[in-house]
């Protein structure tokens, strides 16, 4: 088994119903997230569009974070998800820097790693994760790949020339896969990002973990 | 700050996202890596001086084995004090992930630690053979000790700036840089003038090489990826460190290069020392500028 996460992003309007539900499931911290929805504005007025797009752990078959786990706090469940043990975690932060994705932060209450799991506690429980339940536009598709009549499956067999993961250059191996994505929404460096200024707020850096 | 890619046409702006984590690792990073340098570095000056001016190197035991001694116990207290959960620090020997170059590293300077505390008492005690045998071990471990960071940093798919070739070439010239200035200043009446000029030489030469290293990822970088070209900005321009950057390769590289020849030339220690003065201080500089410059590139 190889579970593994679509998000199609025609279909994602921005509600940020994941963004809450993963908070509320799995307890994350104020000023923390496992999972967001970046709004990139594209064009200029009146040509003009929105793009919304959820970002999460990538759960990566060649996981950089995995590696540089110096006591494998972060390690490979047999369904593919990359799990963190946070007991274990010792916060050398060396997997927040080997992250290619900004997936991973320093929970501020725990002083340890943490990301998203695909709420492997849920899956455990043959329920689905919470992000997935909570879209109110199916936008969010999880499934086994290696299951070939998966929904996940299905969907990627129908669009195989739109399906893109982040940065493929980092020979990462994503499971986690976008429908729908281009430059501006996927990469990182492909849009303006100016200092202090955003819809909601002014806030453009945090301290890590809550301190240094 | 400009990106690169980002197409006139698209006018692309992120109007919502969560704030970017801000500076990961930070200076305490910094000093851990500089004071490695220094506690490696004096160890092969030592190997160094032991073979071509012995009788200097035979007077500089005991107080090289206690400089190395106590850098690398400031390496290590950093190292400590860096972590979000220093005491469970144990957890590295209980469970240990050899993958990861924290783990290999942590065992390494752990050994490492151990053979200088070992040589710190047999150059107490002025037990020469024994001293020897263990030196030569010292030395060796010292390489993957001063090594292991590059592969710290290489591990960090993230930051595409750091490569292996460079940064283990840089570490390892960083620790004959500190080594060969330290050395200078500790050997005061100890070195006759010409282990002075061996170490001066060897500063020298380590500098005129980390400096070439380094401009070259400063011209020919860009040209390969995307993401260093958009790093090495932050030391462009009117980049937020791009004084500092610049700041520490004179005072690291081009001065002290400049001070040897005249040191040389007018056979001046006082030149020599005021290189090496220069060096340890801008070595700090140079180390935290490249920690700190990939850490600002935006993931989100």
């Amino acid at each position: 088994m190889q579970l593994g996460f679509l998000v199609d992003l025609h279909l994602c309007m921005g509600c940020k119903g994941c963004e809450i539900a993963c908070k509320v499931e799995n307890e994350v911290p104020l000023s923390t997230w496992r999972l967001r929805v970046k709004y990139v504005d594209v064009g200029t007025f009146p040509e003009t569009k929105r793009t919304f797009t959820p970002l999460r752990c990538n759960h990566c078959e060649n996981a950089p974070c995995e590696r540089i786990c110096p006591v494998s706090a972060l390690h490979y469940l047999d369904n593919g998800i990359v799990n963190i043990d946070k007991e274990r975690c010792i916060g050398c932060a060396g997997c927040v820097m080997a992250c290619p994705y900004g997936a991973i932060y320093i929970d501020p209450q725990t002083q340890t790693a943490d990301k998203c799991t695909y709420c492997a506690h849920r899956v455990a429980s043959s329920m689905m994760p919470a992000c997935v339940v909570a879209c109110p536009v199916q936008a969010n598709i999880f499934g086994d790949l290696d299951d070939p009549k998966s929904n996940i499956s299905t969907y990627i067999m129908k669009n195989q020339g739109g399906v893109q993961v982040r940065k493929p250059e980092k020979g990462t191996n994503p499971h986690h896969y976008y429908v729908g994505g281009g430059n501006v929404s996927l990469n990182p460096l492909a849009s303006h990002r100016i200092d202090g200024h955003s819809l909601f707020n002014k806030i453009t850096t945090l301290p890590v973990g809550g301190h240094h | 700050m400009a990106a690169h890619e980002i197409l006139a046409a698209t006018n692309a702006v992120v109007t919502l996202d969560v704030a970017l984590p801000g500076i990961v690792w930070p200076w305490l990073v910094t000093v851990n890596m500089w004071a490695k340098s220094i506690g490696t570095g004096v160890i092969f000056m030592l190997f160094l001086l032991l073979r071509m001016h012995p009788e200097s190197g035979n007077k500089l035991k005991l107080h090289t084995a206690a400089a190395a001694f106590i850098f690398i116990n400031i390496f290590l207290l950093f190292t400590l004090a860096d972590l979000h959960q220093p005491f469970r620090m144990w957890h590295i020997f209980l469970y240990p992930h050899f993958t990861s170059a924290i783990a290999v590293g942590s065992f390494m300077a752990s050994a490492f630690l151990g053979l200088l505390t070992l040589l710190v008492f047999l150059a107490w005690k002025k037990n020469d053979a024994a001293f020897d045998k263990v030196f030569l071990w010292t030395t060796i471990l010292a390489i993957p000790v001063t090594l292991y960071t590059a592969a710290l940093m290489s591990q960090c798919t993230a930051r595409e700036l750091w490569q292996m070739p460079a940064e283990s070439a840089q570490m390892m010239l960083a620790a004959l840089v500190a080594g060969s200035a330290f050395m200078i200043l500790l050997g005061g009446n100890k070195l006759d003038y010409e282990a002075k000029k061996m170490l001066g030489t060897v500063l020298g030469l380590s500098a005129l090489m980390a400096f070439i290293i380094y401009m070259s990822e400063y011209v020919f970088g860009p040209m390969k990826a995307e993401e260093i070209a958009f790093t090495l900005e932050y030391i462009k321009g009117d980049g937020p460190y791009t004084v500092m950057f610049w700041l520490g390769q004179w005072m690291t590289y081009l001065l002290p290069m400049l001070l040897i020849v005249l040191s040389r030339s007018a056979k001046s220690e006082s030149l020599l020392k005021l290189a090496a003065i220069l060096a340890l201080v801008g070595l700090f500089m140079v180390k935290h500028v490249w920690l700190m410059i990939p850490q600002l590139l935006p993931m989100s």
